[in-house]
């Protein structure tokens, strides 16, 4: 804070140093900052995706990345502009592009989109790049491909998976109004993923702060005001305090305790509809919910292989953080909102604010590296939602027929429509798929819809189609770039003519 | 690549045609479709209608460019900014298929010129919407002209679409929508308890009474004062409004020393005598915590003392470094150079990393203090060089933003509530919600597959889309719902009305009633584009609704009948009395209009049952309490009408 240093600024210093018009960038980028705020916008202005075929499909999710604002995306196409590429494929200059090179048409009317994104048309073929030149895929930080064919796609799957940086691949295939994508990666670190349950308030587990704070207060000699702008969570905490005393220092266990304790609150207060106390019998399950570690983190700390990244020294130090009394993560700082007055309030908060400060300390110095102040605050903020995802190599599933035929019996139509896309590039679309799980029975209607609309539109690139998945796809490429939210875990399938999509997990 | 590079020579339309089948991709160049709205949906929506083949395509908006638009408004450019939406939109898209005609038109959906005869030029209507007032008008439109429509939506990464047909689903207000928040008029002007309070009373009080039109406010309060709040307060409130003249003064005179003390000037009456004024009201503050009168000098110096605290700059925030309790005291134990921005709501995770996010900062008192005398006189500014006779406030006005950002964070110092970043205030005054390229490609793709289908009238294949943005399941895909027995929009019946309202009369148009009421209908205020409606009001049959239009032959003569009823004239449905069981097949597709006789009601030969005449632009979810909502004026013989709405003896 410069305002600080000076104390006798006049009104026009002042004025010049507060000159708080965001510069253009932040301007443009507005509506979503706010979904994932600047620490996701750094990550997507790092980024580097190469997306491989011009498809309409593939512009449409390229446009929706070099909207937002990525670092640099490059385009890999050899094929020329056909007619039919004219007539759907919005980023190409309409007839005039025809015969020209489909990826240097689509570089140059994407790139008009954003200013800030840097962007290359690569008009190799794929083939020969990966025949001659695999190191050229480690550089990117994303890749997609749109309908690559099989052999192709899975000689780059297998070199990406095996390769130790393992660069995410987005492979999507679609035909008519059917379609399928699958993020492969090894393991995915999320700090922010946005979860939407909230920190503990350790209403049961109290800090000495805490609970001295809300033993001190006199509510006989309060006033009806002050009585009526107590902030639920002391009033939880004492009330939890006398129960202990008389029950072994166990919180409410059954029923009957659980309507007790709600009554004994009720009965503290002064005015039937006193709102603070009606708060705090709304929120009394968080005197008897324990605050404990939740499941998907007791897992992670189990697992003996955490990466050697700062994400792996963080999770570590989390790790050793819950394993000292009284086994919980760090505090908090943030206090939900609640009927009291300012300073009722502020004081709380304040208490919090301390208390998961000091906590924040004690887990740096558990850290096995030093590592930056703000990654580590960013941390200990999301700890309680924070994820390590671990994926599957891409077709996996097709050579798990066990896997295949329980899918098939309880996710018929996602499963069909799946097996007839994987099998839509071979000639005979059911030898294919009886290949991948032998003697299954293909009269269900599921299987004859889907190959039904893949005879039917083989390679058509519909362009309400393309849009869609344009969306889809490049929703899950910012999640995988900015590290935040949780991606879709395996493939997605997408039927438009009955409007549905399904995961089937891998 | 090569087997799925189709190289052969076919046509640009090969793929759309393989797909739709040829009979509906050989109408789609006939099809006149309306996009309203060319927003981060409408962009992406009227380029999935060109791609898809629609050949006549009427593109709607009343907005401009702003730059904050780029980020998912792609057919904009940063040299498109402050130009009609509707208008570059059509120009770029144009571009790319000069066969197709797309005609952009810079205007209001809810403007006159639109009515009914216009709506009924189109086979489909698409809804791009961001307002929800916009949205039932063209719901009530394209209910009475039987025109299928496809309303649509998106906030962040959710998102919905839904394709809507009289009679055959459910329409957009047969199920109520919450209506926006209001907040009391006193809770506003003199007793804010949350940083909202302050940023209304900033956007929507001071900005209007500062820099807004020289009228007398007391209208608000003359209604609270009705509504029975406090007399005293309301009294001192009308007190507060009149000293604001000379400060309007201030601000517009071109005299340099009377213009730059104005910012001073507004300072002082509204942080600092409103204040006192309000403190003596000794009532109103023995429950409440009282504000306190803020110092322009002190705080500039930054000597100002705030509930007990000498606030000279200690560096400390209170973010990072905790106080001891009983020091603290409420917001203003913190020094002024500390922050009064708020902590943990909001993208707070953004504000240490740099990025150029200057406004999610939060600022101080002083801030605060500097920012209102900047925004003030930057505003005055604008009013003396005489461009602007007024302004409002506009979330995309840089100076209106900074004041309102500056003027809420002082009320909320006086008064002990935890200040905002610009940035937060920006989202709260503005009703900003979060957009992004991802979801409304989503959604207008699935839009434009909803139209398809209402086209093809695959009426199975219709689905109410929800995209939900859970890994596990990014769609949920439902069947529509029949249209609500009881709704006020789509269950009345719809006859056209082609009238000249500056002659029709009421009572020509009711021959059977009252012969008191020769009105114009132009003076009930049923002009062109609004609607006539006939409710029974024992209300045991439908409403009849009558939307007014113009002649729908360009050339009808001037001294030709003032209006065209529908032959045959239409009958109102038996009224349901309850909540009935939907019945298990879908109602017919033909109009409900039809010729029948009546066995009572609003038939012509019966004696006059009392009827209500509704004349309404907006429409709500029940009849009864639409009419309820516009408030009802009983008419007694010739007295003057100035409502909406009339009932008729
Ligand atoms: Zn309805």
């Amino acid at each position: 804070m410069s305002f600080n240093e000076s104390q006798s600024q006049d009104i026009e210093g002042a004025t010049t140093a507060i000159q708080s018009q965001p510069d253009s960038k932040t301007r443009r980028y507005d509506r979503q900052l706010r979904l994932w705020a600047a620490t996701g916008q750094s990550a997507l202005e790092s980024a580097r995706v190469l997306v491989i075929g011009a498809s309409a499909t593939a512009t449409s999710i390229l446009k929706n990345l070099v909207l937002p604002g990525i670092g640099h995306f490059t385009l890999l196409d050899h094929a020329t502009v056909s007619p039919a590429d004219a007539g759907n494929n919005f980023f190409l200059q309409g007839t005039t592009s025809i015969g020209r090179n489909r990826a240097e048409e689509a570089v140059r009317l994407l790139s008009e989109l954003n200013d800030n994104v840097d962007a290359c048309a690569d008009t190799r073929n794929i083939a020969d790049v990966l025949a001659s030149d695999p190191s050229y895929f480690l550089g990117f930080s994303l890749i997609i491909t749109h309908n690559l064919s099989p052999v192709l796609l899975t000689r780059l799957a297998d070199l990406l998976w095996e390769n130790p940086s393992s660069t995410p691949l987005i492979p999507v295939r679609s035909a008519g109004f059917l379609a399928d994508f699958f993020v492969q990666f090894h393991t995915h670190e999320i700090i922010e993923s946005h979860s939407e349950t909230s920190p503990s308030l350790r209403i049961d587990k109290p800090f000495p702060a805490l609970l001295q704070a809300a033993r001190a207060l006199d509510f006989d000699t309060m006033d009806s005001t002050d009585h009526g702008h107590i902030p639920y969570v002391y009033l939880l905490v004492r009330t939890l305090d006398d129960w202990k005393a008389t029950h072994n220092g166990l919180p409410p266990q059954t029923h009957a305790d659980k309507q007790n304790f709600k009554s004994i609150l009720a009965a503290q207060k002064r005015t039937p509809d006193q709102e603070n106390f009606e708060e705090a019998i709304a929120q009394a399950y968080r005197a008897w919910t324990p605050t404990v570690v939740r499941p998907h983190l007791v897992e992670l700390f189990n697992d003996v292989t955490l990466p050697s990244t700062p994400f792996g020294h963080l999770l570590a130090a989390l790790r050793s953080f819950s394993e000292r009394p009284p086994h919980v993560l760090p505090l908090s700082a943030t206090l939900p909102d609640m009927k009291s007055d300012t300073e009722s309030y502020v004081r709380l908060q304040n208490l919090y604010r301390a208390q998961a400060a000091e906590e924040r300390e004690q887990f740096r110095a558990l850290l096995p590296v030093p590592l930056e102040n703000e990654l580590v605050e960013l941390f200990v903020k999301n700890a309680h939602g924070v994820q390590l995802l671990r994926g599957a190599r891409y077709g996996a599933l097709d050579t798990a027929p066990a896997k295949l035929i329980m899918y098939l019996d309880n996710l018929t139509r996602e499963t069909a429509t799946h097996l007839a896309l994987s099998a839509w590039m071979h000639s005979e679309l059911r030898e294919h798929v009886l290949t991948l799980i032998p003697g299954t029975e293909l009269g269900k209607k599921e299987f004859s819809d889907a190959f039904g609309e893949i005879v039917r539109a083989p390679a058509a690139d519909l362009p309400n189609v393309a849009a869609f998945l344009g969306g889809m796809v490049a929703q899950e490429s910012i999640k995988m770039i900015t590290k935040q939210y949780i991606p879709i875990n395996g493939y997605c399938v997408v039927d438009l003519v009955d409007t549905w999509t399904g995961v089937l997990e891998s | 690549m090569a087997p799925f590079d189709l190289s052969s020579p076919m046509s640009r339309s090969f793929h759309a045609r393989a797909i739709l089948g040829p009979k509906l991709h050989d109408q789609l160049p006939n099809l006149k479709v309306l996009i309203v709205g060319a927003g981060g949906i409408g962009c992406e929506l009227l380029k999935n209608v060109v791609l898809a083949g629609f050949g006549q395509i009427t593109l709607l908006d009343l907005d401009t460019i702003d730059l904050s638009n780029l980020n998912r408004q792609f057919l904009f450019r940063k040299k498109d900014v402050k130009q009609s939406k509707a208008i570059v939109a059509a120009r770029t898209a144009s571009a790319f298929n000069p066969n197709v005609q797309i005609k952009p038109i810079h205007g209001d959906v809810k403007d006159p010129q639109f009515d009914l005869a216009w709506f009924k030029g189109f086979d489909v209507v698409l809804n791009a919407l961001d307002n929800l007032d916009a949205r039932r008008h063209v719901n009530k439109m394209c209910m009475a002209g039987n025109i299928p429509l496809v309303e649509s939506g998106t906030a962040g990464y959710l998102g919905q679409v839904q394709p809507l047909l009289k009679d055959r689903t459910e329409c957009f207000d047969c199920i109520p929508k919450p209506t926006p928040k209001n907040f009391p008029v006193c809770t506003i002007r003199s007793t804010p308890t949350q940083p909202i309070h302050c940023i209304v009373w900033a956007k929507s009080y001071l900005m209007p009474q500062l820099f807004g039109e020289d009228e007398d406010s007391t209208s608000e309060l003359d209604e609270a004062e009705k509504q029975g709040e406090n007399a005293q307060e309301v009294a001192n409130l009308r007190r507060e409004a009149q000293a604001f003249k000379s400060v309007r003064a201030a601000l517009r005179s071109k005299d340099k020393d009377t213009s730059s003390s104005a910012a001073k000037m507004a300072f002082q009456k509204v942080f600092y005598h409103d204040i006192l004024n309000l403190l003596s009201m000794e009532d109103m503050w023995r429950f409440r915590d009282k504000p306190v009168p803020l110092d322009f000098n002190l705080i500039q110096s930054d000597q100002f003392i705030l509930r007990g605290q000498v606030t000279s700059a200690i560096d400390i925030s209170a973010d990072s470094i905790p106080r001891p309790a009983n020091e603290v005291r409420g917001l203003d134990g913190r020094p002024n150079g500390s922050p009064v921005g708020s902590n943990g709501s909001g993208p707070s995770s953004s504000t240490k990393s740099g990025h150029g996010l200057k406004d999610q900062r939060s600022l101080t008192l002083r801030d605060n203090l500097a920012l209102f005398a900047l925004g003030t006189e930057r505003l005055a500014a604008r009013l003396t060089t005489g461009k602007e006779e007024t302004i409002l406030f506009d979330k995309d006005d840089d100076d209106t933003l900074d004041f309102v950002t500056a003027a809420a964070n002082l009320r909320s110092a006086a008064y002990g509530i935890p200040g905002k970043s610009r940035w937060e205030v920006k989202e709260m005054a503005g009703n900003i919600i979060p957009a992004i390229a991802t979801t409304n490609a989503i959604i207008s793709g699935l839009i434009v597959l909803q139209a398809l289908h209402l086209l093809r009238e695959a009426f199975d294949s219709l689905r109410n889309v929800h995209a939900q943005f859970k890994p596990s399941a990014p769609l949920s895909a439902v069947k529509l719902s029949l249209p609500n027995p009881r709704c006020g929009v789509c269950r009345d019946a719809y006859a056209f009305l082609q009238c000249d309202p500056s002659r029709v009369t009421l009572a020509e148009v009711l021959e059977d009633f009252d012969d008191n009421l020769h009105r114009t209908l132009e003076s009930l205020n049923v002009t062109k584009g609004k609607f006539l409606s006939i409710a029974d009001e024992d209300g045991e049959l439908e409403v009849i609704t009558l939307p007014s239009a113009r002649y729908r032959e360009s050339n009808h003569p001037i001294d030709g009948p003032p209006m065209i009823l529908p032959d045959p004239l239409p009958e109102p449905g038996q009224r349901v009395k309850s909540i009935t069981p939907r019945p298990s097949t879908p109602p017919s597709m033909l109009p409900r209009i039809q010729k029948r006789p009546a066995p009572d009601g609003m038939d012509e030969a019966q004696p006059a049952k009392r009827a209500r005449i509704a004349a309404s632009s907006n429409s709500s979810p029940r009849t009864s309490r639409r009419l309820e909502e516009d408030g009802l004026i009983l008419i007694d013989g010739d007295e003057s009408v100035d409502e909406d709405i009339v009932v008729i003896d």
